[in-house]
């Protein structure tokens, strides 16, 4: 119980001192701080409203920390909402809607200088230093000031009830709204010059999966004004983390992720993880690391069976050219040397051969020892509710994955693997970047060792997976073989019309056309989906047969999409959204009815009102009452 | 290993077929037969007029184009065509109006009768798209932030899209073409609403 409060100094102490001192009155106006307001309306619906929170049983000593500083502030923010549902939107706003820091005139400017560097060089370079090349320059750099300006005047953000909203209105007027219980994390930074002029970044991290576009970023703000707007901004996040821990107990935070493992996903914020980490150290679950898997050496070979790496030799090659060409003059080779030697090679086809054939022999052995250097003692542990993946002979690199935040693994085969028997794995993991290199936990191994291993660590994988309808054979050998058949036909009347020279394009056309038929079929033969009550799986693809298992609490939400062509077929697809991983997993060319069964059979409070009927018999007992279900109550937001 | 699933694969497609034989009996004329129903919400009237402006925007830009493109060609004789292309050229910007004319007037009004939205039972179930369709259902327990925005053409109009944000992509939906107080009672309703299913959640 001591961990968090151990660990929450480190944040405390500025967003105290300086919100503490300056914030609360010119920045949250007075009235609102509401005292007598929030434990109220806002009581039945939140177990505890803001005053109560903290001081609750998580510590006395995180506790009594924020307590002073932050009621002085957050109520401003989280005061209001009780308001909310009663005004019906025509609640007064918090604070008066508050713009960046002017100082932001100075910086944009200057970090568009770059962009503005080469036409004005380009200017000075035509029109030489006359008076009308200033005049550009000048120009340019009024230029810029203006949509600075601009763009500070017309951008403002303001607290309003429990929501930051970031409002930017010229010709188009778009708010956003982030819920203040979203925000997973706030990060202030001061590159160089913001430093220098006392401004800083702040970054809210949402744990929105993809773009930035859905995170919010207020560049130029004061330090204080940062500290003050982190402080308002974390206290709900460390208000929910109490009360998570209040509600339910050090042993459960170990076990399991809960319902909400989504908002447990908290890179930037070291209080959340470390703090629970602290928990388990007194529960005394100190248990040693445990070895799932330690790649054999002799398995190395297996890598360029799964296609990694295979073509370094060409790109080693076009690696070698590009920087020939690059730096060739500062070594004193002409560029017509180079070019000089191409034209040699193509003018002796049997040379141009001998160097294709050697860097062909060369794919397996080159991709081999790249695969070897990158994977060379894998090994997967356990330790402390983390996954560890460590790999690597040059570089050693290890990947920890929290336990709580995995959410399913995927399978993966390439056609050679399948024949050899052979296939790997990925951890599906909810707010890990760049899951595709960081998230493996398995390397090419045999396929009953890998599902075992990831069985062990992870989770079974689903067998008895549904087929698809007989339509969906149709559109994919239809999708494999149509394209190439359509770009040869366009070849062949090339052929007709102008040249004999277009075979060299019609010939591999039609080869693939023909090879597209088995490869239909195959693409068929992996569609399946299935659901077994806890976990969704589906599988798709031929030369990168995917399968994905992933547990039905990680589903934030469906996409069932129709072509016209699948609309003709009767075919749908169906995309699980899930917060984690690719950030969607498709069933593609489900039936009709298949498609919106299989998705309200994973989440049945979901789908079920919008089903015209209870689609198939074998849907209504798989009906448990899932973690999304809550009372019906928003009707009235239908008008 | 493969064979064995392949196998297995053939087995459990007999079994789907007459599964589904079976449920076309039960369930009438089967192709039509959906069992997702209409979200009940149409979007605003004046969304066709929003359509049909951007639809001519678009038609437009392209039709000047095709007129620009085929002038250069037929001053310019490009040696690489074909002959009777190059003298039949002006047909182009005709051909490109002609397809282009019925596609810009049929599609708001076809998008109208299909984009409709819902929100029911904590569950925002959104219809969109005209030749192609997509359905989207977003819990509001996993909404992570309501967007309202509104471009010219709808701010014109006095309409307004709410974008609805999970942590997936495939879990997101953007509902356009909604009266302005519609949308503005429709974001702030599920921002509202998320937090406290948030709250229960967590």
């Amino acid at each position: 119980m001591t961990g968090p409060a151990a660990d929450q100094p480190p944040a405390g102490p500025p967003e105290r001192g300086i919100p503490g001192s300056r914030t609360p009155g010119p920045e949250t106006p007075g009235p609102e701080t509401p005292g007598p307001e929030t434990p109220g309306p806002r009581g039945p619906e939140s177990p505890a409203g803001p005053g109560d929170l903290i001081p609750g049983p998580v510590a006395a000593g995180p506790a009594a920390r924020p307590g002073p500083d932050v009621p002085a502030v957050a109520p401003g923010a989280g005061g209001l909402s009780p308001q909310g549902p009663g005004g019906e939107g025509d609640g007064p706003p918090t604070g008066a809607p508050l713009r960046l820091s002017p100082k932001v005139l100075l910086t944009d400017p200057i970090r568009m200088l770059p962009s503005l560097f080469v036409p004005l060089a380009g200017v000075l370079f035509i029109g030489g230093f006359s008076p009308g090349s200033f005049v550009w320059a000048a120009m340019g750099v009024v230029g810029s000031v203006a949509f600075a300006a601009v763009r500070w005047a017309t951008f403002t953000y303001q607290v309003v009830g429990d929501r930051l909203e970031l409002t930017r209105s010229l010709i188009s007027r778009s708010v956003r709204t982030i819920p203040l219980e979203r925000i997973r994390g706030v990060d202030v930074s001061a590159p160089p010059l913001h430093r220098l002029l006392g401004i800083s970044v702040l970054r809210i991290d949402t744990g929105a999966g993809g773009d930035d576009k859905q995170e919010g970023e207020l560049d130029g703000v004061t330090v204080e004004e940062g500290e003050r707007l982190k402080a308002v901004l974390l206290w709900h996040a460390r208000a929910r983390t109490a009360r998570r821990v209040q509600a339910r107990g050090a042993d459960q935070v170990i076990g399991e992720a809960g319902p909400e493992g989504l908002a447990d996903g908290v890179p930037a914020r070291p209080g959340t993880d470390t703090g629970a980490g602290t928990v388990r150290h007194e529960v005394g679950d100190t248990t040693p690391e445990r070895v799932f898997f330690v790649l054999p050496r002799k398995w190395l070979v297996y890598g360029p069976l799964s296609g990694a790496y295979l073509l370094t030799p060409f790109a080693l090659v076009a690696g070698a050219v590009g920087l020939a060409f690059q730096l060739g003059t500062e070594f004193g080779i002409d560029r017509r040397v180079l070019v000089g030697a191409g034209e040699w090679l193509w003018e002796h086809p049997p040379f141009l051969v001998a160097a294709l054939v050697v860097l062909i022999l060369a794919m397996p052995v080159v991709g081999a020892v790249m695969y070897a250097v990158f994977n060379w003692d894998f090994s997967l542990r356990a330790r402390e509710g983390y996954l560890i993946a460590g790999r690597g002979l040059i570089t050693r690199r290890s990947v920890s994955l929290e336990r709580r935040r995995v959410r399913g693994f995927e399978f993966v085969q390439g056609p050679a693997e399948r024949g050899a028997g052979l296939g790997r794995a990925w951890a599906i993991v909810t707010g890990l970047g760049d899951s595709q290199t960081r998230g493996q936990l398995m390397p090419v191994a045999p396929k009953g060792i890998v599902l075992d291993v990831v069985g062990e660590a992870i989770g079974p994988i689903a067998t008895d997976l549904r087929p698809h309808p007989p339509a969906a054979r149709r559109r994919r050998l239809f999708r494999a073989i149509f394209p190439w058949l359509v770009v040869a036909a366009c070849a062949l009347a090339a052929v007709e019309l102008w040249s004999g020279w277009w075979w060299v394009l019609g010939a591999p056309a039609l080869l693939l056309a023909v090879l597209g038929v088995p490869l239909g079929l195959d693409r068929y033969r992996s569609l399946g989906h299935t659901y077994d009550g806890t976990r969704l799986s589906v599988r798709s693809g031929s030369l990168r047969r995917s399968q994905a298992v992933i547990e039905e609490r990680a589903v934030v939400g469906w996409t069932l999409s129709q072509t016209w062509f699948q609309r003709r077929a009767g075919l749908l697809t169906v995309t699980a959204g899930v917060g984690a991983g690719s950030g969607g997993y498709a069933a593609i060319d489900v039936g009709e009815d298949d498609g919106p069964a299989f998705a309200a059979e994973v989440t049945p409070a979901w789908l079920t009102p919008f089903l015209v009927e209870p689609p198939s018999p074998g849907v209504r007992h798989g009906s448990p009452g899932p973690p999304g279900s809550s009372p019906p109550s928003a009707d009235s937001a239908n008008g | 290993m493969s064979d064995r699933a392949d196998e297995h694969n053939t087995a459990s497609q007999e079994a789907w077929e007459s599964d589904r034989s079976a449920g076309r009996r039960r369930g009438g004329p089967g192709r039509d037969r959906f069992s997702l129903r209409d979200p009940a919400n149409p979007v605003s009237r004046k969304a066709i007029v929003m359509w049909l402006l951007e639809g001519l925007f678009w038609s437009v830009l392209l039709a000047v184009g095709s007129f620009f493109l085929a002038r250069w060609i037929d001053e310019d004789r490009w040696s690489w065509l074909p002959v009777w292309v190059l003298d039949n050229i002006w047909w182009l910007p005709g051909i490109i109006l002609v397809l282009l004319i019925p596609g810009m007037i049929v599609e708001p009004f076809w998008r109208y009768a299909v984009h409709r939205w819902e929100l029911s039972e904590d569950v925002v179930y959104a219809r969109s798209g005209w030749i192609s369709r997509e359905w989207v259902f977003v819990p509001v327990s996993r909404i992570q932030t309501v967007d309202k925005a509104q471009g010219w053409i709808e701010r014109m109009l006095g309409l307004a899209t709410v974008e609805i944000r999970t942590a997936s992509h495939a879990g997101s939906s953007t509902i356009k073409g909604l009266e302005y107080e519609v949308a503005a009672e429709l974001a702030e309703g599920l921002a509202r609403r998320a937090e406290e299913l948030r709250d229960d959640a967590t």
